[in-house]
């Protein structure tokens, strides 16, 4: 068998996976998008209607659109953020860094549903221990869950654990760089400050970036469980992003065809700000290899 | 002063803890006659110039050459004047502007240079700087270092297991083996007097001839002829450089010998006789 038919036949069922479970359905809901499909009466062609109800009628979709990237504006940066100093705390060798590592990773093997159910106790305004740490320095129990913007920095706040991926990736790249460039600072004199400002952080700049784009898209997502579970996108809408939005209105209104539209707009979103990222860091050509 | 031994002979283990990199097991640092041992690498006033060069490949010439100064946070009107003065003397005024990138690896050693120089260290620490060139480059660049150390008049230690390098190079030459300095010594000091047989046969190309008797001499202080009662046996013929060498035995010893001006090269097994420059013997322990 020659090496090009064996590589087809390994990549095959891969092939066959992504065109059954993302292909076939990311068209399948082009053509909902569409349609005024409730998945009960047959569906009818109804040109662009969903787009023009999503652009202009539905009151709703300024604030979900809004808010959600009020959310993506502050959680990915925070994520990054997590992400970065737990890798550059626990890159060096020394003792218990490994245990470290595996409490940086650990909230992110954990189900999202199971991590929603922690928060649902861990928030809890009567016995929860968050509101008993805010004691202690002094600040009244705040109730997470009937309070708008206390809800909204809840799910910012329990998606800011879940970042082991962005860590071991951040922790590969801070690995790679050379250790020549830090004794250089050594014998320097440069501060740890200075050298993060003009060392580390521009050299991991490129990585840190793609983890960027690559965030946005999973941070959105990782929204729908947190508030199916905790919020069902309230209090007062206060949580409600666009995969919930478009869920209930799916799921719940079985108005998949305005539904889809909805996604596609979300997907649309994404890959916008994904090609703006690329086109930056295409734009500093950072290299970190020589 | 070079320091010339084998890999992990400990030559860039002997820098790193001069630097303050490592911590020494034993022994002590002085630097102008102080022990470093409680001062931290960037108050020892060394610099160091790596193998790979390790510049900073996401600035450009002029903020790695700058890259000390910055760190302690000197004044910009002296990092500016630091900047021209370490670019002019290494030739690297026309690109300040490239980062390391484009530069050509020749380049790149200068700017490492520059960089070490810039801060004026007390000492500068050279850990194979040429090793990463090309042949050519190599001398060109070993010429410029000895230039720039001579006009800066820096203390440079420079580590290299190339002896060409270290005896070029050196004013002292150390010759290391297993983490321990085998002889101290001028270039010629060493090539001519080596304290051991150890130094003898690491030193040269070919090395020093070392007889069963313990007599020891190099292939250019012996002349030989072709001689039917000669003690050595011709093996064969060989060119290293500009000289052209035989290579004779003794019994189970190999000796190298310049070959004779105008002799044609002889059969295998020839009688050979060899004699030895009066006062270039050595004698080691057999």
């Amino acid at each position: 068998m020659s090496e090009r038919r064996q590589l087809g036949l390994m990549l095959a069922p891969y092939v066959v996976g992504a065109l059954l479970l993302f292909v076939v359905p990311a068209a399948y809901s082009i053509a909902l998008a569409l349609t005024d499909a409730d998945l009960l009466t047959p569906s009818r062609f109804v040109g662009t209607a969903n787009f023009e109800e999503l652009a202009f009628d539905d009151p709703i979709v300024p604030g979900v659109l809004w808010r959600s990237a009020l959310f993506v504006v502050i959680a990915v940066p925070l994520r990054l953020a997590v992400a970065t100093t737990l890798a550059l705390m626990l890159h060096a060798r020394a003792r218990g860094v490994h245990a470290g590592r595996t409490f940086a990773f650990l909230p992110s093997v954990i189900p999202d549903a199971a991590w929603a159910m922690v928060w649902l106790f861990l928030l809890n305004p009567v016995y929860g221990p968050v509101n008993w740490l805010l004691g202690l320095l002094g600040i009244a129990p705040v109730s997470w869950f009937s309070n708008g913007t206390a809800a909204f920095f809840a799910i910012v706040l329990m998606l800011a654990f879940t970042v082991g991926e962005a860590f071991i990736v951040a922790l590969a790249a801070r690995q790679e760089l050379p250790r020549e460039l830090y004794a250089v600072a050594r014998l320097e004199g440069a501060r740890p400050w200075f050298v993060l400002r003009t060392v580390t952080l521009p050299l991991m700049a490129p990585v840190l970036t793609l983890l960027a784009v690559r965030d946005v898209a999973v941070s959105l997502q990782a929204t729908f469980t947190a508030t199916y579970l905790l919020t069902d996108g309230g209090p007062d809408r206060a949580t409600l992003f666009l995969p919930i939005y478009s869920f209930d209105m799916g799921f719940e209104l079985l108005r998949y065809g305005y539904a889809s539209a909805m996604m596609l707009l979300g997907f649309l979103g994404c890959l916008a700000l994904a090609l703006a990222q690329f086109g930056l860091v295409r734009r500093w050509r950072l290299g970190v290899t020589r | 002063m070079t320091v010339l031994g084998a890999s992990g002979s400990g030559k860039s283990t002997l820098l790193r803890v001069i630097a303050g990199l490592e911590p020494a097991d034993a022994g002590r640092v002085l630097i102008d006659g102080a022990d470093q041992a409680r001062v931290e690498p960037s108050r020892r006033g060394v610099a160091m110039v790596f193998q790979s060069f390790a510049l900073f490949p996401h600035l450009d010439v002029r903020r790695n050459i700058a890259f000390g100064l910055r760190a302690r946070s000197a004044p910009g009107e002296l990092i500016a004047e630091r900047v021209r003065e370490t670019a002019a003397a290494l030739g690297l005024t026309e690109l300040l502007t490239r980062r390391p990138g484009e530069l050509s690896g020749g380049e790149r050693q200068r700017v490492a240079l520059a960089r070490a120089l810039a801060a004026r260290p007390r000492v500068l620490l050279l850990d194979e700087p040429l090793s990463n060139l090309d042949a050519q480059l190599r001398v060109s660049t070993r010429n410029e270092i000895r230039r720039v150390q001579k006009q800066t008049a820096v203390t440079a230690l420079h580590v290299t297991h190339d002896q060409v390098e270290a005896l070029a190079l050196g004013h002292r030459v150390a010759v290391m083996r297993d983490g321990r300095v085998e002889q101290v010594g001028t270039p010629d000091e060493v090539w001519e007097r080596p304290a051991n047989a150890w130094v003898a046969r690491f030193i040269g190309t070919p090395p020093m001839n070392i007889l069963p008797s313990g007599e020891a001499f190099r292939a250019e202080h012996a002349s030989c002829a072709v001689d039917a009662d000669g003690a050595y046996t011709f093996a064969f013929a060989e060119r290293v450089g500009a000289e052209r060498y035989w290579h004779l035995h003794l019994g189970d010893t190999e000796v190298v010998v310049r070959a004779p001006a105008d002799e044609d090269v002889p059969e295998r097994g020839t009688r050979i006789s060899v004699t030895v420059v009066p006062g270039r013997v050595r004698r080691f322990d057999p």
